[in-house]
């Protein structure tokens, strides 16, 4: 356990040497900074002024969504190289020269790309709720644990490119994890669109069948999105099927990890 | 120390060591010889078990050669070391000292001190992108020669290093021998290995053509290479 601490920290390390990781964290950060002018009235639905708090409460989220998007974006193309820099570099060397297994490793690199992604997230997320906050007086402290639940997707799309990424080239495994995310926000989002509020205020015509059992099973990022959408605004989510998409997200990152592990074990260094 | 049993390694239809047997003693220098695609450096990427056997076993100090354990006290040089761009010699000394446990006043003094052998003294703290060939073989070597290894595995360790540089390694790996480390050395250099070696396997084409104490192999009035070329002229014949 102690090799995958050290190798996560290593691996935080490194990526934190690039000047490119605060440059993208600085300009991230301005960005949000600057989008406050958005959270000011001046909109209007059906003739009637929307308040700053309202307006606020919408943009914030829509950039919340926005961040978590661009997260995902940039933790796939960190892990995509994991494995194939590594080799070409001699750092797989450097580690497994010693007595180190091939699961602390793999699993060191996958923590630490997760922590230092989940960090970057977090301060993102941080951002808005200090943006709101200065620019409404609302605090809205649920921005905080949905960043953390967010954070759940992101060591699925590390696990799910890194385990592509063995038996596929680099970029194709990055792509291949965004088709999987692309089909569940079909899927998921048809369904939460259908159970929500609006629509189901339309009256007894709107009727919702019963999802098929593969969209029931299928990874539940996008589910994991809606949820901490539900936990920022702190009402009802619509959840498909018996199994929370936390629980499901959960035991596909366990199943892929296990995959992971597998397909390493016998790759050729 | 080390016992391979019939080992095999395929590559597809491609038979890159085939049914190798022998077995290397404590303190034992052992050159493996060949030309280019004889297998050497398969072998050496099975003792580490980068690679695994088709068939066959591999065991160092009693262990599989899969276990983790049995790399514990061995210290290894690629050819062509490959160093972390991003990092300094220092960077990779003190990761290769972290992972074998050391720590404290007691990494930072094995690393000085295999600066001072590799001679890499005053440079260590220059990004590993801006050395040369050479400047990577002696911080690897550097690195193989953390936490006094029991066991060192050089893959053409001189590759790319000047006259001095090949001298200094040569000091190095006499002085190992005389502290009853055991040597696996692969190299082209026939000469070093006559120099450096106690004994001497020569692999051609996967399959191990004599393996005996250098004295046995080269015979009156000949030299290591007049052997190996003959070993290798009668195969191809």
């Amino acid at each position: 356990m102690n090799n995958v601490l050290k190798i996560s920290v290593y691996t935080m390390w490194d990526q934190m040497r690039q000047k490119s990781v605060y440059v993208l964290l600085g300009l991230s950060v301005l960005f949000i900074w600057i989008i406050r002018g958005c959270y000011d009235g001046g909109y209007s639905i059906n003739g009637h002024m929307v308040d700053n708090t309202t307006v606020a409460w919408h943009i914030s989220k829509i950039v919340f969504h926005l961040i978590t998007g661009g997260m995902f974006l940039m933790v796939s193309m960190l892990s995509m190289k994991i494995f194939s820099r590594d080799q070409e570099d001699g750092s797989a060397v450097l580690f497994l020269s010693r007595s180190v297994f091939r699961w602390h490793y793999v699993l060191g690199r996958i923590a630490g790309t997760w922590l230092l992604c989940l960090i970057f997230m977090f301060i993102l997320h941080a951002t808005i709720v200090l943006t709101v906050w200065a620019k409404t007086g609302a605090l809205i402290s649920g921005y905080l644990s949905a960043s953390l639940v967010c954070s759940v997707s992101l060591l699925f799309v590390i696990a799910c490119v890194c385990l592509l990424s063995l038996f596929l080239p680099d970029f194709i495994s990055a792509l291949f994890t965004f088709g999987i995310f692309f089909v569940g926000f079909i899927s998921d989002g048809g369904y939460q669109i259908l159970n929500s509020d609006l629509l189901r205020s339309a009256g007894p015509a709107m009727t919702n069948p019963a999802p098929a059992l593969w969209r029931v099973l299928y990874p539940k990022v996008f589910m994991v999105q809606a949820y901490a959408d539900a936990i920022i605004g702190n009402s009802d989510f619509h959840n498909m099927g018996p199994f929370h998409p936390l629980l499901n997200l959960s035991f596909f990152i366990l199943l892929i990890l296990a995959l992971l592990l597998a397909g390493f074990h016998r790759k050729e260094i | 120390m080390i016992l391979l049993d019939c080992v095999t390694k395929n590559f597809g239809t491609f038979t890159a060591v085939d049914n190798v047997s022998y077995s290397i003693q404590k303190g034992e220098s052992f050159a493996l010889l060949g030309p280019n695609g004889a297998g050497k450096t398969t072998i050496v990427r099975m003792l580490l078990n980068f690679i695994t056997p088709s068939s066959g076993k591999i065991t160092i100090k009693g262990l599989p050669a899969a276990d983790p354990e049995s790399r514990r006290h061995i210290g290894y040089v690629a050819e062509q070391h490959r160093i972390p761009p991003y990092l300094s010699g220092l960077d990779y000394l003190s990761r290769h000292a972290s992972l074998i446990g050391l720590s404290g006043q007691a990494a930072k003094g094995q690393i000085e001190n295999v600066l001072e052998m590799v001679s890499m003294k005053g440079r260590e703290r220059k990004k590993s992108a801006t050395y040369s060939r050479g400047m990577k073989q002696r911080i690897g070597l550097g690195a193989a020669l953390l936490g006094q290894p029991e066991l060192l595995i050089l893959d053409e360790p001189i590759s790319g290093l000047d006259p001095i540089g090949i001298r200094d390694i040569r000091k190095i790996i006499e002085t190992l021998r005389g502290q009853g480390v055991s040597i696996i050395l692969n190299s082209h250099l026939l000469s070093e290995v006559e120099k450096t070696c106690d004994t001497a396997a020569i692999l051609y084409r996967g399959k191990i053509l004599i393996k005996d104490t250098i004295s046995a192999i080269v015979k009156d009035h000949e030299t290591l290479e007049d052997v190996f070329f003959r070993y290798i002229e009668k195969e191809n014949e």
